[in-house]
């Protein structure tokens, strides 16, 4: 049958009416909103007239007036029901709704104080662990570097292969040749173009005194080459990166508001940067940063010279490339591979055994923090799931313990939908609160995040500076809020509302858990513990790392050493006479100095990584020339070795009498050098000779010292060779002191010894030993993802063994009358644990099991961070294991004692 | 058989919007309209009346005010609207195009098929 009109009913109606009926639903929603108070009243006031009426019409029947009433009552029906369908049809449902949810929840919530604070409490740390590590993981990968299409930007560097690289990474240095840089810009179609930048030091001398400030040396292409401008004056011009070129800079804004206040005049306007006055033309956009220079605020065009300019085999600077526009990386690699070989052939001695590697400017900025994050990133994401899993767990047992409750509710009327939307607004009022305190605790972390890291090397992530809870972690958090909302409040939901309120009061409270919901709860307590155990291994992993890390011995007495820097100027220190004649009455000067025990230099300081290298020919022994031995070269104070402590295994230490400048040229070698080598000849007496320069001495080996840890604690052993700071003396020296007293006094008094040999030198980055070893990297990168990691593996097993116990107490509670027939007819308390346990103990050997093997595959990804220990150390998995193993039961054995006090005739009265 | 028919669903508005397009009526005066107008045959709850009227204001088939009843109570006094006059129409159609055929349907014989 097809009734035409619409059907016989009012449920379908035509467009016109449906325009109608929006306009009178919003029109009553709104007048209903407005007045719910009258609304309410004139309800109540209509219904109550009709029953008066129909209580007259009965009185004149001969009804008595209160038997009327009461008859009247009756025949009305359920007077609230009514009332709520009124509400209903009136259009302010869903306003009462929610308010009603809410109002309804909030008691609920109230009513279980434990369950409530274990759902927020577990939900705030969730989200707010996971929000504080996005803001990070944002601030470092998400967001686009502050240059023009960032992603076209390549890092480029010449390696030789040769040379065994100290840290292991994929690109340790970023160093090219001035020549072949050139030669690169020539050659060059799919790179449109290449800029060469180098660190540089400013001595700024100001009306109060004068301060170290971190800058670069560029070619004049280098910000359109990144593809930033300046805000005020001008870039930096062709031209001006030459010898002679003008003494010009361009400025941070940072430093413009610093030393300018905002001058919008600031063109023209002169600083003094050690000797010279250089003209101020431009200042670079708020938002420029360049990480790998740290925070450099003063940029001036390359003045370089002679060798910097024609030695191909000094490889100093620093190139990044910009891509052609939509040219790829393999066509670059393709590209640069060409270019290279060609100039290994024209140039066989100095590029014969270079090769090009290149990577994005972003991961050369990120460097290994990138990699860090993404574990801590994904650790934290482990936690926020176990939370979830949690909560979802707490709800259904919950739905299950309320069964009664919905059964009646929906007896008495309540449909299937409004149960779920009540249900909902409690999941979401929990998720609220639990947003609410995971933010504060979000901007907690976030601080603490960022603090944990130490000042040196934030000073290289600049882009950390402003990871705060900003917009798009805001949204992230509301996301993951919603999401665990909905996810944990519709799973319980569905099951208490899915079945027939009469079978649910039928079943009452005996409620056998229907056999999916249990083994959904099962598995997602197996998985928690599945998880907890990969997030336990990977601490473990990372702590042994640490340990292994701080407890190597470095080679040499890291006690009471102090460390800082010494600048030369060319001006007053031209030549390497001046040099060690400074060094002379320097030393002198602080080894007068109550509780100095002695000072010394090496070119660069241990533990600090950088350092040059050098080729180099032993005697008799050619080799075809580009593709000589290289090693790690120091110039050294001829006591360096006997003040740090570093043993000689043959021959002698330089000495004052032989080693001085005039002398005749020798060199100390460690113990790597010879192993790689010798070939098991006595090193002693043999000699070799540099290859940079035909004009460069044989020089002889005088002595062995043991390896020293030299780049970082974790770098591996490398042949290095170290020359006599008289013969090797250089402008730039750092100093080594050891000195009892309290770091702080040592640096003071250093510093007035310092201005009593030269007012004008200026002592920069004074550090302790233990200092440069806490910041330096390689400890950073154990340290701070085991206190992070370790931190997320106890919340999640700590929340793993929330969920288990919950489970198992759920499962006792449950089981009470089996339990107590089982007892009635004569089974042992033993029988009764082992019932118990048994099952608690089968979840978390399967939880473990899984764990076992999502940690072997997982702590793969970590190989990168681990020191001493291996990804799949059998020692750690097996310790976690057994861990968690004992964890697990003893989270059982609290429902189990519960269950052996069962008494029977209790457990059975309630069947 | 008992004497009072279940009512079908949907046909409470449609007996609604009858009741008072024959004049003004407050809820307890529509309940005894129709069981007036079916012959008693027609009896309907009374609390399922109310959510029945306030659905059918809403819509604006209906329009309430408050008056006085004939026994001096304050009472609300619904009305038809025009549209609801013309809903009216347009049901009254249908079901009596639906009656006539679900008549004829039940009166077919097996020779006539």
């Amino acid at each position: 049958m097809e009734p035409s009109g619409g059907s016989h009913g009012f449920g379908a109606e035509g467009a016109a009416g449906e325009g109608m009926k929006l306009l009178d639903t919003l029109r009553f929603f709104a007048a209903n909103m407005l007045h719910r108070a009258r609304a309410e009243g004139d309800m109540e006031q209509e219904l109550r007239a009709h029953i008066q009426i129909r209580a007259d019409d009965l009185e004149r029947k001969g009804v008595a007036r209160r038997e009327a009433e009461r008859q009247a009552h009756i025949e009305f029906g359920g007077y609230q029901r009514v009332k709520e369908e009124c509400r209903e049809a009136m259009g302010t449902h869903l306003v009462e709704t929610i308010i009603q949810d809410v109002g309804f929840g909030w008691r609920v919530l109230r009513k279980s104080p434990g369950f409530t604070a274990v759902a927020i409490l577990t939900l705030a740390l969730g989200i707010g662990a996971n929000t504080a590590v996005f803001s990070v993981v944002y601030a470092a990968l998400l967001r686009p570097l502050p240059y023009a299409a960032p992603n076209q930007l390549i890092a480029l560097s010449e390696v030789r292969p040769q040379l065994e690289t100290p840290t292991g990474d994929e690109m340790p240095y970023w160093n090219a040749s001035y020549p072949d840089y050139l030669d690169w810009t020539r050659q060059s179609k799919i790179f449109r173009s290449f800029a060469g930048f180098s660190p540089q030091q400013f001595l700024l001398r100001g009306a109060g005194g004068a301060e170290l400030v971190q800058g670069g040396q560029t070619t004049t292409n280098f910000f359109t080459t990144l593809g930033v401008k300046p805000i005020l004056g001008r870039d930096l011009v062709a031209g001006e990166d030459v010898e002679s070129g003008p003494n010009v800079a361009v400025i941070s804004y940072g430093f413009w508001m610093r030393q300018f206040g905002g001058d919008r005049q600031v063109a023209g306007r002169s600083i003094r940067l050690g000797d010279r006055s250089v003209q101020v033309v431009g200042v670079l956009p708020r938002d420029f940063e360049f990480a790998p220079l740290g925070r450099p605020e003063i940029w001036v065009p390359m003045h370089i010279s002679g060798g910097l300019v024609t030695r191909r085999s000094l490889r100093w600077m620093s190139v990044v490339g910009r891509l052609s526009r939509g040219a790829t990386m393999v066509q670059a690699r393709a590209e640069m591979k060409v270019i290279t070989a060609g100039l290994g052939q024209a140039y066989p001695q100095a590029n014969g055994a270079i090769q090009v590697v290149m990577q994005p400017v972003r991961d050369r900025v990120l460097g290994t923090v990138g990699g860090l994050l993404m574990i801590l990133f994904g650790a934290v994401g482990f936690v926020l799931l176990i939370a979830c899993a949690n909560i979802a767990n707490l709800h259904m047992v919950r739905a299950s313990g309320r069964r009664r409750e919905f059964a009646i509710r929906a007896a008495l009327g309540a449909r299937r939908g409004r149960l779920i939307s009540q249900l909902l607004a409690e999941s979401l009022m929990l998720a609220a609160a639990g947003a609410a305190l995971g933010f504060l605790l979000a901007r907690w972390g976030a601080a603490a995040l960022i603090g944990a890291i130490p000042q040196t090397l934030l000073d290289t992530m600049p882009f950390l500076a402003d990871a705060r809870a900003n917009l798009p972690v805001l949204g992230f958090l509301c996301a993951v809020t919603v999401l665990a909302g909905v996810a944990f409040g519709l799973a319980p939901a569905f099951g208490a509302s899915q079945r027939d309120a009469g079978v649910a009061l039928r079943e009452e409270s005996r409620a056998s858990a229907s056999g999916s919901r249990q083994r959904l709860r099962h598995a997602l307590v197996v998985a928690e513990i599945a998880v907890s155990l990969v997030l336990l291994t990977g601490a473990g992993l990372m702590v042994e790392s640490l340990g292994a890390l701080l407890h190597r011995n470095p080679g040499f007495d890291t006690r009471n050493l102090v460390t800082f820097a010494v600048n030369l100027p060319v001006t007053t220190y031209p030549d390497d006479p001046d040099a060690i004649r400074f060094d002379r009455q320097f030393t002198e000067r602080v080894r007068a100095l109550p509780g100095v025990a002695g000072i010394v230099s090496n070119s660069t300081i241990p533990l600090t990584g950088g350092g040059s290298t050098v080729r180099f020919l032993i005697e008799g022994r050619p080799k075809p020339a580009g593709h000589e031995d290289e090693a790690c070269i120091r110039s050294i104070s001829n006591d360096y070795f006997s003040m740090m402590k570093i043993p000689l295994l043959s021959g002698r230490f330089f000495d004052d009498v032989d080693d001085t400048v005039k002398g005749p040229p020798h060199v100390i070698v460690n113990q790597a050098w010879v192993d790689a080598y010798t070939r098991g000849e006595n090193p002693l007496g043999k000699r070799f000779r540099f290859t940079f320069s035909p004009k460069e001495p044989y020089r002889e080996i005088v002595g062995v010292v043991a390896n020293y840890a030299d780049a970082g604690l974790d770098s591996p052993e490398v042949p290095a060779l170290f020359l006599p700071f008289p013969q090797d003396a250089n402008s730039y020296i750092t100093y080594l002191v050891r000195a009892p007293a309290s770091p702080a006094e040592v640096i003071d008094s250093l510093r007035a010894a310092l201005r009593a040999v030269d007012p004008q030198l200026f002592l920069a980055q004074p550090a302790t030993m233990e200092q440069i070893i806490d910041q330096s990297p390689s400890v950073f990168q154990r340290r701070y993802p085991s206190y992070l990691i370790g931190g997320f593996a106890a919340l999640a097993i700590l929340l793993a063994m929330v969920g288990l116990y919950g489970l198992i107490s759920y499962s006792v509670s449950q089981r009470g009358p089996e339990l107590g027939i089982r007892i009635a007819l004569g089974a042992q308390r033993g029988d009764i644990l082992r019932l118990v346990v048994g099952e608690g103990a089968r979840l978390a050997a399967i939880g473990v099991a899984a764990g076992l093997a999502a940690g072997l595959a997982l702590t793969q990804l970590m190989r990168g961070l681990l020191f001493g220990v291996s990804a799949a150390d059998p020692a750690t998995f097996a310790v976690v294991a057994i861990g968690v193993g004992l964890v697990a039961l003893a989270a059982c054995c609290i429902p189990a004692r519960r269950a052996i006090r069962t008494d029977p005739i209790v457990a059975l009265r309630y069947e | 058989m008992d004497p009072q028919a279940q009512l079908l669903p949907g046909t409470l508005d449609l007996l609604i919007l009858k009741a008072v397009s024959l004049g003004p009526l407050h809820g307890y005066g529509i309940l005894l309209r129709i069981g007036q107008i079916s012959g008693q045959a027609l009896l309907i709850e009374q609390g399922a009346l109310y959510p029945a009227l306030f659905r059918l204001v809403r819509q604006g088939l209906l329009k309430a005010a408050w008056g006085v009843s004939e026994n001096n109570r304050r009472a609300k006094f619904y009305e038809l609207t025009s549209t609801g006059r013309q809903r009216l129409r347009q049901e009254t159609e249908g079901w009596n195009r639906l009656a006539a055929a679900m008549a004829s349907a039940l009166k077919a014989q097996p020779e006539k098929v």
